[in-house]
């Protein structure tokens, strides 16, 4: 269910790619500080995504360093080192991954997820108390979630209303929320109220990005578990294991691709409607700093993402464009090959 | 309210009811202080063609079964409906779909609406499958061709986008043709631009 928010490295400029890996290591240091070695291995794209726009959206400035690391103990990178926004992202990825692996034994009986609830145990209690208000709706959903699995849920908007709405709480940073039942929280918003009180303007772009930022991660949410069935759709059926899209389309034994072929014009159309609002939301939003990147994720990566589960990732959607970016590539090489 | 006379034909009055749809569809009213006004009117208006479209001597292939049984209370029904789009548009979509779902009256309108709740909720497969159905139902209903219309150009606004922001980069072929065009028109014109062809 992870990994899919990637950006499109090819068209990011080097010091964009430099700022997305250093939010990248950001949370990945963030959970160290905050959980511990060995939950760093969860560490996810999406993550990496989640933490650069929450922190384009409210920071003015982030902070970076440069440091090494146990994967880049030479190479030492640039990492964000700023707090509050890497924290949340970071208990956010671990408490996802948790579930996740929750899930993955709960249906396979898996040892390696067995192993991995183990190692998260306490980081899980630790963030269920921290957010007691986002855990709960997390677990509803996912409670919901594994009803309509259950049910045998026939319908892939339906199925996929549960994620969307997880991401939806997920991706409202807590300050965002007022929301007082997640105290701990409560000394980095009281900050960033003043802040707002200092700056009207401020506190209107905020409250747009406020008001937006839900719609937004409903959609992205959607995206996800929607391009996830579809990616998952030959697994499943060799596995025998729940897809919506199988019950929707009435999946009868015959050949994979053909019933996939079948479907695909549909539900391209359902995610690009879906890519269509976050988009929108996109274009609603206000940004201190960093528009390109997460516009590189949300137009280019996405899209990419997009064309190639659907099968069609080659050069059919974009022929001018990607044959050209070809050429170029080519003839890139050919000349460095003669020099 | 559709402009026509009695005993007007079918073909009258879908011609009339065309021409208002258009004149107070919402697409006309973008931010307008008038577009509560023209909604209204809209309404009143997808009313009397209901009406006449469902209990007159029109019936339409699909929706008729229902025509002689629903004849002393297609007033309720409207009225029903008309209560389903005022929920629609304060964005009370919970209300609205429970209403839809107590009524057993599946009319092309009745997929309309459900269409446009799902749309609000962001379940576009479903959104598109009942449009369609509340379209191929009442093909001459303009208001449901636009929303099904809707939804499709929605459906383009993120290629649109993300083909303007990837920007247009020239490439050989775009260079090659525009060069090989301008020589065209050059020699339209009796001049050259490319010298040797």
């Amino acid at each position: 269910m992870f990994g899919y928010i990637l950006p499109d490295k090819p068209e990011l400029k080097i010091r964009e790619y430099e700022i997305y890996r250093a939010y990248y290591c950001g949370v990945c240091k963030a959970i160290q500080e905050g959980h511990g070695n060995l939950p760093r291995l969860t560490l996810t794209y999406d993550s990496a995504f989640l933490a650069l726009l929450l922190s384009s959206l409210f920071e003015e400035q982030t902070p970076m360093e440069i440091k090494g690391c146990i994967l880049h103990p030479i190479n030492k990178r640039k990492i964000i080192s700023n707090g509050e926004i890497l924290d949340y992202v970071a208990d956010m990825n671990v408490l996802l991954s948790w579930f996740n692996f929750m899930d993955k034994w709960q249906d396979d009986n898996s040892k390696i997820a067995y192993g991995a609830i183990l190692a998260l145990k306490s980081a899980y209690r630790r963030i269920k108390v921290k957010y007691p208000h986002k855990s709960q709706t997390i677990i509803d959903q996912l409670t919901h979630l594994s009803q309509l699995e259950k049910d045998h849920c026939d319908s892939i908007d339906e199925a996929a209303e549960p994620f969307a709405r997880l991401m939806e709480e997920v991706i409202q940073y807590p300050f965002v929320r007022n929301d007082a039942v997640d105290s701990v929280q409560g000394g980095s918003r009281t900050r960033v109220n003043e802040k707002k009180i200092d700056d009207n303007t401020k506190a209107d772009r905020y409250k747009r990005n406020e008001a937006v930022l839900p719609w937004m991660g409903y959609h992205i949410g959607k995206w996800i578990y929607t391009i996830d069935a579809l990616d998952d759709l030959e697994k499943d059926i060799q596995n025998k294991s729940y897809n919506p899209l199988l019950y929707q389309y009435k999946y009868q034994g015959e050949d994979v691709a053909e019933f996939r072929a079948g479907l695909l014009q549909d539900i391209e159309f359902n995610l690009f409607s879906t890519l269509s609002e976050i988009a929108r939301s996109f274009e609603l939003l206000n940004f201190n700093q960093n528009k390109d990147i997460v516009g590189n994720i949300i137009y280019l990566g996405m899209q990419k993402k997009t064309e190639t589960i659907l099968g069609r990732g080659k050069c059919v959607e974009r022929p001018i464009r990607s044959v050209g970016n070809q050429q170029g590539g080519k003839q890139r090489g050919n000349t460095k090959s003669i020099s | 309210m559709l402009e026509i006379n009695r005993g007007a034909s079918k073909e009258e009055i879908q011609k009339a009811y065309r021409k208002l749809v258009k004149q107070y569809h919402p697409d006309q009213y973008q931010n307008h202080p008038l577009a509560k006004l023209a909604e209204e009117k809209l309404a009143e208006v997808n009313e009397a063609y209901d009406m006449l479209m469902k209990n007159g001597s029109y019936s339409t292939s699909h929706g008729s079964s229902t025509s002689s049984s629903h004849d002393t209370d297609s007033g309720n029904r409207d009225s029903y409906f008309q209560q389903i789009r005022v929920h629609i548009s304060n964005g009370n979509l919970s209300a609205a779909e429970q209403m839809l779902n107590q009524t057993n009256n599946r009319t092309a309108q009745w997929y309309f609406l459900k269409g446009i709740v799902f749309q609000n909720k962001g379940w576009y497969s479903e959104a598109l499958d009942h449009l369609q159905t509340a379209v191929n139902m009442e093909p001459g209903n303009m208001e449901f061709c636009s929303a099904l219309n809707n939804m499709n150009q929605n459906n383009r606004v993120y290629r649109d986008r993300s083909q303007q922001y990837g920007g247009r980069n020239m490439d050989i072929c775009d260079i090659c043709q525009c060069l090989i065009c301008t020589d065209c028109c050059c020699e339209c014109m009796g001049g050259d631009f490319i010298a040797c062809c």
